[in-house]
């Protein structure tokens, strides 16, 4: 029997049962569909963040802080008492592969715009050599970043000067601004305060930076910090490399923590990126697998109806072999119904999964989730574009017909096996 | 004449639950080609079993099945499909599938033998015509009388040009008036067109038709009548 043939008997046998047949597509259908959105969101949202990251964070790129972690609420010293000072960039400039080194101090502070003022970090840097570090995201979009400032002048991130994005301008280059900023630690606190002169606002940065520039942050020259904030201490040290080679990534943070006789911690932007990844694959095999429960349960309902509609077409069968189908094609036949299941499941599971993940994405985006408010990892407002990519579409569709097949096994062998004079008898 | 069918010492023991049932107790038979033989007997006397051995529907216990010389208990299970493709069954109950049309059952058997769907709809249009129910054959069963069912199921036992047809009480469901019908057609197929026919029947009207008349009972063959 040509293949054509089979398959086109396979068919009318589905069509009879429409209602039947179209629920057991369903099952196939939801289980495909949610492994589909789940894995098209996570990669969606997988991609967005390290995209993000990679935008405000160079590979190449090592964060030394004092003590434990990178930063996260380890303002001022660590508990040991050992302080990471501005000028310890020159110790690790000497390291080899170390191209430069800059330090950061930042506190959080206010600017004062008129009768406007807004919480922002207040960050210490050597503006020539930070902005040789980020070449591409500390640029100023009007005004010069000078590279020997004069103390009051300051550079500001796009968020401070354009406050929503929107055109309402908080201030912009040649504005004088107050700078605000509270000594808790002085007894009793006290409130230090200047005016500057904004010379530069960078361009549009967008995303997640650790370290690197952002959109909320106002820039002060390294030593007006140091002057401002009554400390030599700074909070991290950023450290260019030459490559971004594991090897070189290595050997210098080694290096680092032996010259601080391991009071630093030395974190890599490359390690963060992997751990991040790691974690997002890992998220995406438990909600893939929960996702492959339900074509589980799919498949068996497959089994189920191939069961019952076996029992109902045992006459049928024994009819078939009695005018000389061979076994192979009854079980053909039967592996045809479920494969013209599971392909048409397997389709428009596809397209609802991706429908579905679209929708989820317009629902993340209008709800705003923000990221973003500490010390080291600052951001703006995520989106999530889901993305399918070729492999997710081939291995559901293989996933689909497969769960499909296998669970129309048996039922088909049965049927391949059974006896024409016994099929012929069944009533 | 060319002998067709062969049949030696048959025997068939079924298990009815943990009862042994001999349907069949040593039958020989002999048809040759052109051949119109009526089997007739009481229920349970094993004409149903000696036609489904013969139709390599199922297997003897004891003894062997020659068709066209060869034996049948050396074929597999694919040698036995083909071997069935050339007989041409015809049922008490016509076992044709609901969904399809008249045209689409007969075409089913030349599908199952790999015939272009060109072919099958040229043959399975002349065969119903054949049958008388060219006007019919867009028809399903439920659409179709009981006697026109039958003439469906003829035309399908002869799509594949078979060897012999193999009948099994073919007005046994159907009423009189329509029997003689079929009675003419199996006839006429049998003149006209040389089909070599081994029937089961209650009927004595059919078997008054054939040429040869097997009487069986209790699994032997008791008298042989040539008409």
């Amino acid at each position: 029997m040509k293949a054509q043939d089979i398959f086109s008997y396979s068919f009318s046998a589905i069509k009879l049962r429409k209602l039947r047949a179209g629920l057991t597509t369903l099952g196939v259908i939801i289980g495909i569909a949610a492994i589909v959105a789940l894995l098209s969101i996570s990669q969606g949202l997988q991609n967005t963040i390290t995209e993000q990251l990679q935008r405000g964070f160079a590979t190449d790129t090592l964060i030394v802080s004092a003590g434990g972690g990178f930063g996260f609420g380890t303002i001022g010293s660590s508990n040991s008492g050992f302080k990471l000072l501005v000028n310890d960039t020159q110790i690790i400039n000497e390291i080899p592969n170390v191209v430069t080194s800059v330090a950061i101090i930042q506190r959080v502070g206010y600017v004062k715009s008129g009768e406007t003022s807004l919480t922002r970090y207040l960050v210490g840097v050597d503006f020539a050599t930070y902005a040789s570090i980020y070449s591409n995201t500390f640029v100023a979009e009007s005004g010069i970043i000078p590279l020997v400032p004069d103390s009051e002048m300051i550079v500001v991130g796009k968020r401070v000067s354009d406050l929503w994005g929107n055109g309402t301008l908080f201030c912009i280059v040649s504005d004088n601004v107050d700078i605000l900023w509270t000594n808790a630690t002085a007894r009793p606190p006290k409130n230090e305060t200047y005016t500057a002169h904004v010379v530069a606002v960078l361009k549009d940065i967008g995303g997640l930076g650790i370290g690197g520039p952002s959109d909320f942050s106002i820039y002060i020259p390294i030593s007006q910090s140091q002057v401002f904030f009554g400390t030599d201490e700074c909070d991290m040290i950023i450290v260019k490399l030459e490559n971004d080679d594991e090897a070189t990534i290595k050997s210098v943070s080694d290096a680092i923590k032996e010259a601080f006789s391991g009071q630093v911690s030395v974190t890599s932007a490359t390690a963060v990126l992997n751990i991040l990844s790691s974690v997002f694959s890992t998220i995406e095999l438990f909600l893939a697998g929960i996702a492959a429960i339900s074509l589980l349960v799919a498949g068996i309902g497959i089994m189920n109806i191939m069961i019952v509609s076996l029992m109902e077409r045992t006459r049928e069968i024994g009819i078939l072999k009695a005018l000389g189908m061979k076994s192979r094609t009854v079980l053909m036949v039967f592996l045809g119904e479920s494969i013209i299941i599971g392909l048409i499941g397997a389709v428009v599971g596809i397209a609802s999964g991706w429908g579905l993940a679209n929708v989820v994405a317009i629902i993340f985006r209008r709800s705003g989730v923000f990221m973003g408010g500490n010390q080291a990892v600052r951001g703006d407002q995520m989106t999530i574009t889901p993305l399918l990519t070729p492999t997710v579409t081939v291995l559901a569709l293989v996933f689909g017909i497969g769960v499909s097949v296998i669970f129309a096994l048996y039922p088909a062998w049965r049927a391949s096996k059974l006896k024409p004079v016994e099929a012929l008898r069944y009533e | 004449m060319k002998v067709i069918v062969e049949a030696f010492n048959l025997k068939k023991t079924y298990m009815l639950g943990k009862v042994p049932v001999n349907a069949l107790r040593g039958v020989n038979l002999r048809v040759e080609s052109g051949d119109f033989v009526a089997i007739l007997g009481p229920s349970g006397s094993g004409k149903s079993t000696l036609l489904n051995l013969i139709g390599a529907l199922d297997k003897p216990t004891e003894g062997k099945i020659l068709i066209e010389g060869v034996d049948i208990s050396t074929l597999n299970d694919d040698q036995l499909a083909n071997l069935r493709l050339q007989i041409g069954f015809v049922f008490q109950f016509f076992n044709l599938i609901p969904r399809f049309t008249a045209k689409e059952n007969v075409e089913l058997s030349m599908a199952i033998a790999g015939l272009s769907k060109a072919e099958r709809e040229k043959r399975a249009e002349n065969l119903l015509d054949t049958v008388g129910l060219r006007e019919r054959m867009n028809h399903k069963p439920t659409e179709l009388s009981g006697g026109e069912q039958q003439r469906v199921a003829i035309a399908r036992a002869l799509a594949n040009n078979p060897k012999f047809l193999l009948m099994d009480e073919p007005t046994g469901n159907i009423d009189s008036k329509t029997a003689s019908e079929i009675i003419g057609l199996v006839k006429r197929l049998n003149e006209e067109k040389a089909a070599t026919i081994i029937m089961v029947t209650h009927d004595q009207r059919l078997a008054s038709e054939s040429k040869r008349v097997v009487q069986m009972s209790d699994g032997l063959i008791v008298q042989e009548v040539v008409n």
